[in-house]
């Protein structure tokens, strides 16, 4: 699914979160937001979902004006922070949003199942959540944005907190999914997985500061690594 | 919208203290206001200052302990170094009864006490009550648990809702929730319908318990009173919702409820509406407690058929729909569309 962000502009009481981004994501292309905290990633995430309006501008996946309730129901989202029902067990929690996607039945059952295992929480699945420590919140958050198959996955800093050798494996799962034709758009200010990105898109201070591929990005530093992008962004040289 | 009741009925059932303070929290308190205001096995102490002796033969027979008492000098003194609960002395040809205080239980067994005895022995019971502080209001368990009722379902209930939905929030799972292709009018719906049931549960529990376990004097049927109760639950439910909106955490909740809950509680019978000043009664009219124990009173006391209720349901009613579509529109706040 294509996505396009054409001069989008937001602000909340008066503070500019973001202004003018235009950007544009194909299908099958994995993105990754950089930009130190407060840069505007999560706003630009939560006016894609649709979860908030546009000040000015417009956004568009695959030619439909966001928000809209048809691109919903193909949209993986996984939110910065982990978003589970923490009384109810992990299973369950991912039953809840299968059904909300409408799932049902055997196949929602078999599908549970399968993104449980792939997660590693096969096991836990049907402890409360409560019980998960932190990174199986975040596995389970991570399930639940990829229970129902989404042709475009929007996620807020999926892998905070989670150890290198899960880490390798979502973002393993990432490019399987990518290749599959999956638009993918990860925030992340973790410098070695911006390195993992096929596209970045620089936001500091609300604005646009670079897009690119990584490796175009990288040419532009000294020496070529990604620790160098985020401190060019800081001083405005890029 | 179904998925959403069986979710909040599992969670529910994990949260055994939220469960246990909804179903059973209102029981404790309608017991303990039963002791306290209730029935209770007390002999008031009545002291006779020159009655005639048919009177004071009539008074002995009653459940009270008489002191013959003829050499009071100073009544209000006598009364206020607790000699006795009342003192009966006659002015002119009428009865009078002097008592510290209005004080309910203790109120009501002496008139009663004395109206017995006056009656057995000239078919008629004439008699001026006076007290040395606070005029004859009389309250008791029976008289005020309609208000009692509908005050302590609607709090409980408001609480758990209004605390549940705003943790939704706070966790983040109502914004993930409204990023599927979910309609908002199922949220609510499912809102309304998940905590609706426990808070339904908690009205047959309470209406079962007053009746069949502290014997309240039910004058009307109980299906009738059941429904008010349903009713009130579910305006409950819809307002505590609606009040989480405004919430950003728990605290803020609670915070609610010295604006919503309190006025409320005055406004549900405790003082008769009809005589508040400056026009104040008309704020009853935007209060659902207000309709809620005034059907319940209708019921209970009244003894009145759906006939004389129809009005206090058709009131809740409208502000279940009013809630309802109010909280629709507030959630935009979560989902631009």
């Amino acid at each position: 699914m294509k996505l396009e962000i054409q001069d989008v502009s937001k602000s909340f009481q008066g503070k500019i979160a973001l202004s003018h981004v235009s950007l544009s994501v194909q299908s099958g292309e994995l993105l990754c937001l950089l930009g130190p905290s407060g840069a505007g990633k999560t706003t630009l995430i939560r006016l894609i979902t649709g979860a908030i309006r546009a000040d000015g501008g417009e956004i568009k996946i695959e030619g439909k004006r966001i928000p809209a309730m048809s691109i919903l129901g193909q949209m993986g989202f996984m939110p910065q922070n982990d978003a589970l029902y923490t009384d109810i067990s992990g299973l369950d929690n991912v039953k809840f949003f299968g059904r909300l996607y409408g799932m049902r039945g055997n196949v929602l059952n078999r599908r549970a199942a399968e993104i449980l295992r792939l997660m590693g929480l096969e096991e836990e699945q049907n402890k409360l959540v409560a019980h998960y420590s932190g990174g199986m919140k975040k596995r389970l958050s991570l399930a639940i944005a990829l229970l129902h198959k989404p042709e475009i996955l929007v996620l807020d800093e999926p892998t905070v907190g989670i150890d290198p050798v899960l880490r390798q494996a979502i973002w393993q799962e990432f490019f399987t999914l990518k290749n599959k034709g999956v638009t993918i758009l990860v925030s992340t200010h973790v410098m070695d997985e911006a390195a993992k990105c096929e596209t970045a898109a620089l936001l500091y201070n609300g604005k646009l500061i670079a897009h690119g591929t990584v490796p175009e990005l990288l040419n532009r530093t000294p020496n070529g690594n990604v620790e160098e992008l985020f401190f060019m962004v800081e001083e405005d040289a890029l | 919208m179904r998925s959403l009741v069986l979710r909040i009925v599992k969670q529910m059932l994990h949260d055994k203290r939220s469960l246990a303070l909804i179903l059973f929290a209102p029981l404790l308190i309608l017991t303990l206001l039963y002791f306290l205001l209730g029935t209770s096995s007390y002999q008031p102490v009545i002291a006779a200052q020159k009655l005639p002796e048919p009177i004071l033969s009539q008074l002995e027979k009653q459940d009270i302990v008489l002191i013959r008492a003829d050499d009071i000098t100073d009544i209000d003194q006598y009364l206020k170094e607790k000699h006795a609960d009342a003192v009966l002395s006659m002015s002119g040809s009428e009865l009078s009864i002097q008592m510290l205080e209005g004080d309910s239980i203790k109120t009501v067994k002496v008139t009663d006490a004395v109206k017995n005895a006056m009656q057995a022995v000239s078919g008629q019971s004439q008699m001026k009550v006076t007290f040395v502080y606070g005029d004859t209001n009389t309250s008791t368990f029976d008289s005020l648990g309609f208000m009692l009722l509908g005050i302590l379902s609607f709090f409980f209930v408001f609480m758990i809702s209004g605390v549940s939905f705003v943790r939704e929030r706070t966790s983040g799972t109502l914004e993930r929730l409204m990023l599927t292709p979910i309609r908002r009018s199922s949220v609510v719906l499912g809102y309304t319908m998940g905590f609706g049931l426990f808070a339904a549960l908690q009205s047959v529990l309470v209406v079962l318990f007053t009746k069949f376990v502290l014997h309240m004097e039910f004058n009307g049927s109980w299906w009738l009173v059941l429904l008010t109760m349903l009713l009130l639950a579910f305006v409950a439910v819809s307002l505590g919702t609606f009040v989480s909106i405004f919430a950003n955490n728990e605290f803020q909740v609670v915070q609610f409820i010295p604006i919503i809950i309190i006025p409320q509680i005055f406004f549900a019978g405790i003082i008769p509406i009809d005589t508040l000043p400056f026009g104040l009664s008309i704020l009853a009219y935007i209060m659902p407690v207000y309709y809620g124990s005034m059907g319940l009173k209708e019921v209970l006391v009244y003894g009145n058929a759906f006939s004389g209720i129809w009005w206090y349901l058709l009131m809740l009613c409208g502000f279940i729909i009013a809630l309802f579509f109010a909280n629709i529109l507030a959630l935009k706040k979560y989902r631009a569309l």
